[in-house]
């Protein structure tokens, strides 16, 4: 089966546990001001099979495996293609090839029960837990994503990702809210905060897009130990 | 012997000399962590700092702090030296100070004579008439014996690097067998041989190893008056945990006086000593802080040995290495890991002394090594960039599992097997050859035979290909020769008399030869076949530049179109070398490394197909030239993985450079995915691989600012050195390389 795809990354050591075969896939929903890979929310035309796929990642899987990596799918919304999905990592897993979904969970929960079970682990990325904040930030409200949030949950062991973007994204309020979400979810969920960064900002301009946070700062070493201490102080564990 | 072995595990070693068997029966291997480590004492402390200046000092003076130019040095020929004698647990030194270089003469009286005066000494005149006229040196003989072929192959920069002006290295002693055995032992089991090398027929074979062995017996006697003059007994067996270390060092020590060779390993020797260290441990005669002071000291005294070079010989290898390489770890042939308490304890040295290129520590990596020894060298390559891995599970089946690492990556069974070493040939100018009719692209002479310049507008690959086989069989042979009568040459007139008395009388040789411009001359190819190659040639018809177009695949992505013309060269140098018979019957091996080399070789180089300037440095070793592995770490990798390591059994050493950041988030991360490269590379048969750990801003730093950085160790291609003990040119050379930092 095929698949629309952005790019291939072999060594991948951010997006999971150990060395990781990272496939971001392209197409997405959302449109998230601070978006660093604008470029894989159109499903172009450069597709790829499940074969290759696995063919390629097979070839280096060494090194996925004496890490304790595998495969991560990211994207772009990995989810959205979940018939592909489900087959390509129904075929990692027949090759005992640990599988991860990125997802930001904006999508109809079909998507999750198609590909959840031949999914080890999630990486689940809440962009803002107030709804009106989440609008403002990413183009739509997160009813639907917090659905699918819970039903990860209570399937697989996930971490949630949170993007600390100064003055957005870190007041006392906005952790305290993430914290009390991460409570009534129905396992214990570690978070990661990640700093956001303006590296993307370049590729907004190359697709002719405004990008619209031109004055917010990059976080910084500070801006993550304080969002993570008011975190951790809430009974959050972070990764 | 009856104290020396006690509580030892009887067993064969006991009836011959046997140090493996020694191990095998008596080692404790060690699954745990690193939790028993031992700081550094308060003793040894303060004589590394002393250490420390002495070694500002000497970077002051030109990088040689002190040299004696009266005395030729032999075992015996200086006095005791001493660094602080009442803080030293180990002593001996190879002058009668610390950094004091002596003079070693008999591979060549002129490098002795322009080494002393490029640093401002002058050698005694006494030594200079005895051995320019009544003595042959190695240098004066091969010189007398160099064909006319040879000599314009050497200058002209197609064989380079040929240890023809000084010692050549790549032997190991076993030192150990002075500590299990004691001297007086191991000459009675020389005397044993020389006696059973009568009543025969007194060929020229016989009376070349009488003649030897001889030699040796006079080596192990004058070892015995060394010790005597620090005040110890090494005749007899040593009898504790230091004096096992003493012994050896001492062993390792009249080694190095006697021979200037570029690369002086140690062996393998942790493992060895862990038995010795475990005995008084248990019997409670040593603590383990005691048991790591006698292992940081030893790798003091490691880390002072010097050799007195000329400022050419740095060009070539730069940093002032000694490549006194310790080989750690490993697997057993029966399945036990060789990792033992002292495979940590050699290389905590790193933190209790701070980083430093010497010893050139060097894993010897197995899938099958416990899983707490992976993390705890990911860890310490993470803090020190100091250590190299070798994988042992490709070793071990040739070479057993109780050989060592000669220089960089050279295997071989430790007291069995010795090499001979010499130069490497530079591919990049033989595929030169090959498109300009045999003629040196620089100079115009006639280097190799006579052959057809290829004709038309565009190169084109069949023609330029079977060239190049024609230049590499001529190439090959000719390399063969040349080191035929080199080895010759240092047998006679530079035999390694301490080392050889402590090798079997019977050793095996290996001949180990080299290329450099692996990853240049393969894009070249790449280029001819897959693009389209326009040569600019001068009047002379020589290949000035060229003009490149069209789309080819380099060497370094995991590409297999490319990745075979790179197979396809070692494998066809590899066969041809063993077409030409080599000296004493032996047996040829090929490495792709070249140290610092790679800018030197580069700068003797022309313009290339595959778009590299005239005089730009190679990439070291195997690696994929700077900045064309773009599809990432891993894919250069795989391509490196696909040379075999049956045509290349010297080596292929493959340097590599990542941002810590991009291991991971966080420190454990980083330490669980370096060992998990690790241990992919050597399933993927990779055979060796450097691992710096920094970030480039560092380096850039240390290039202004150098006195802020003097411990700041680098791996290269095949050791470590001292960041800002490299030319600038090799410094830039270092910030070019691929950095992999993409996530």
């Amino acid at each position: 089966m095929q698949g629309y795809y952005h790019s291939i990354e072999h060594f991948g050591t951010v997006d999971g546990q150990g060395i990781r075969y990272v496939l971001f896939l392209s197409g997405c929903q959302l449109r998230c001001r601070f978006c660093h890979n604008p470029d894989t929310w159109q499903q172009n035309c450069q597709t790829i099979t499940t074969e290759k796929i696995l063919k390629d990642l097979l070839h280096y899987r060494h090194f996925y495996d004496a890490s304790n990596g595998g495969i991560t799918a990211s994207g772009g919304e990995p989810l959205l293609q979940s018939q592909f999905l489900a087959e390509l990592f129904l075929a990692c897993q027949s090759h005992n090839i640990h599988t991860t979904i990125d997802t930001a969970g904006y999508y109809d929960p079909k998507h999750l029960t198609t590909v959840l079970p031949y999914t080890n682990a999630a990486l689940f990325s809440i962009k803002a837990v107030d709804p009106q904040k989440h609008r403002w930030l990413a183009g739509f409200d997160n009813q639907q994503i917090l659905e699918n949030l819970n039903y990860v949950a209570q399937s697989i062991p996930m971490t949630l990702r949170y993007v600390i973007i100064p003055g957005l994204t870190n007041s006392l309020e906005d952790l305290q809210a993430l914290a009390g979400l991460v409570h009534t979810l129905p396992a214990l969920v570690p978070i990661e905060v990640l700093p956001y960064h303006s590296l993307g900002r370049h590729k907004w301009k190359t697709l002719n897009m405004k990008y619209t946070l031109d004055d917010i700062p990059d976080a910084t070493t500070q801006d993550i130990a304080t969002a993570s201490n008011i975190l951790k102080s809430e009974g959050i564990t972070i990764v | 012997m009856k104290q020396a072995w006690k509580e030892f595990k009887p067993g064969k070693w006991q009836t011959s000399i046997n140090v493996r068997d020694f191990i095998q029966n008596n080692y404790a291997p060690y699954e745990g962590n690193s939790d028993f480590l031992a700081p550094v004492t308060p003793r040894t402390k303060k004589l590394w700092d002393k250490c420390s200046l002495l070694l500002s000092q000497e970077r002051e003076k030109q990088g040689v702090l002190d040299v004696d130019p009266n005395v030729v040095s032999t075992i015996t020929s200086h006095q005791p030296g001493y660094i602080e004698k009442e803080l030293e647990i180990i002593v001996g030194l190879q002058t009668d100070a610390p950094l004091k270089r002596s003079v070693i003469a008999n591979g060549g009286v002129r490098m002795a004579e322009q080494a002393c005066e490029a640093y401002g000494y002058k050698l005694n005149p006494a030594i200079s008439d005895i051995y320019h006229n009544h003595v042959t040196t190695h240098n004066t003989a091969v010189f007398n014996m160099y064909t006319d072929e040879m000599k314009k192959a050497r200058k002209l920069g197609i064989i380079t690097g040929l240890p023809d002006g000084y010692g050549r290295g790549r032997i190991i002693g076993d030192y150990r067998r002075i500590a299990l055995y004691g001297v007086n032992h191991l000459l009675e089991a020389k005397r044993n041989d020389l006696q059973g090398l009568a009543n025969q027929p007194m060929d020229e074979k016989t009376l070349c190893l009488r003649e030897e062995v001889s030699a040796q017996i006079a080596a192990l006697n004058d070892i015995i008056l060394m010790g005597n003059s620090y005040g110890f007994d090494i005749s007899r067996p040593a009898e504790n945990a230091q004096e096992a270390v003493q012994w050896l060092y001492l062993g390792y020590l009249a080694s190095i006086k006697e021979q200037n060779g570029a690369a002086m390993s140690i062996g393998r020797v942790s493992t060895f000593l862990d038995i010795y260290l475990a005995r008084d441990l248990s019997n409670n005669t040593l603590t383990e802080s005691a048991a790591q002071e006698l292992i940081d000291q030893m790798v003091i005294k490691l880390r002072l040995a010097r050799h007195l070079r000329t400022p050419d010989y740095n060009e070539l290898f730069a940093g002032d290495p000694l490549w006194v390489t310790e080989a750690i770890g490993g697997t057993g042939l029966d399945g036990r890991t060789l990792v033992t308490r002292t495979s940590y304890r050699i290389l905590h040295t790193l933190y209790n002394l701070g980083p430093a290129p010497e010893p050139n520590l060097t894993i010897l990596w197995s899938v099958d090594l416990p899983a707490a020894f992976k993390k705890f060298c990911a860890k310490v390559s993470l803090d020190t960039s100091a250590i190299q891995y070798e994988n042992d599970d490709i070793m071990r089946p040739v070479y057993g599992d109780d050989y060592a690492i000669a220089c960089c990556v050279s295997a071989m069974r430790v007291g069995e097997q010795m090499q001979l070493f010499g130069a490497r040939a530079n591919l990049a100018k033989a595929l030169l050859l090959a498109i300009n009719g045999g003629r040196d692209e620089n100079s115009g002479e006639q280097l190799a035979p006579v052959m057809p310049i290829p004709t038309g507008e565009y190169l084109d690959y069949e023609i330029v290909r079977n060239n190049l086989s024609k230049v590499l069989s001529w190439l090959t042979g000719l390399y063969v020769n040349t080191m035929n009568l080199i080895h010759f040459s240092h047998d006679k007139y530079a035999y390694e008399r301490a080392q050889m008395a402590l090798h079997d009388t019977d050793v095996k040789r290996i001949m180990a030869f080299g290329v450099a411009g692996l990853s240049v001359a393969t894009d070249s190819l790449s280029a001819i076949r897959y693009g389209k190659v326009k040569p600019l040639r001068d009047e002379t018809g020589l290949a000035k530049d060229f003009v490149i177009d069209g789309e080819f695949p380099f060497y370094g992505n995991d590409d297999d179109q490319v990745d075979t013309l790179a197979i396809e060269l070692s494998q066809e140098f590899s066969q041809k070398l063993k077409e030409h018979a080599a000296y004493r019957d032996a047996e040829h091996t090929l490495s792709i490394l070249t140290i610092t080399s790679n800018v030197m070789y580069g700068k003797k180089t022309g313009a290339t197909p595959d778009g590299r300037k005239a005089g730009q440095a190679f990439a070291p070793g195997a690696n994929p030239m700077h900045g064309r592995d773009k599809k990432g770490a891993l894919a250069a990798m795989q391509s490196i993985c696909k040379l075999s390591y049956d045509d290349c059994r010297d080596g292929i050493s493959y340097t590599f450079s990542i941002l810590p950041a991009t291991l991971g988030k966080t420190a454990e991360a980083r330490i669980q995915n370096l060992a998990g490269i690790l241990d992919g590379y050597a399933a993927s048969q990779g055979h060796h691989i450097n691992v710096n750990a920094l970030d480039r801003s560092i380096l850039e730093d240390a290039r202004k600012h150098p006195e802020k950085y003097p411990q700041l160790t680098i791996r290269v291609s095949g050791y470590a050195v001292n960041f800002i003990k490299l030319t600038p040119a090799q410094q830039a050379e270092v910030i070019e390389r691929t950095f992999y930092e993409s996530l």
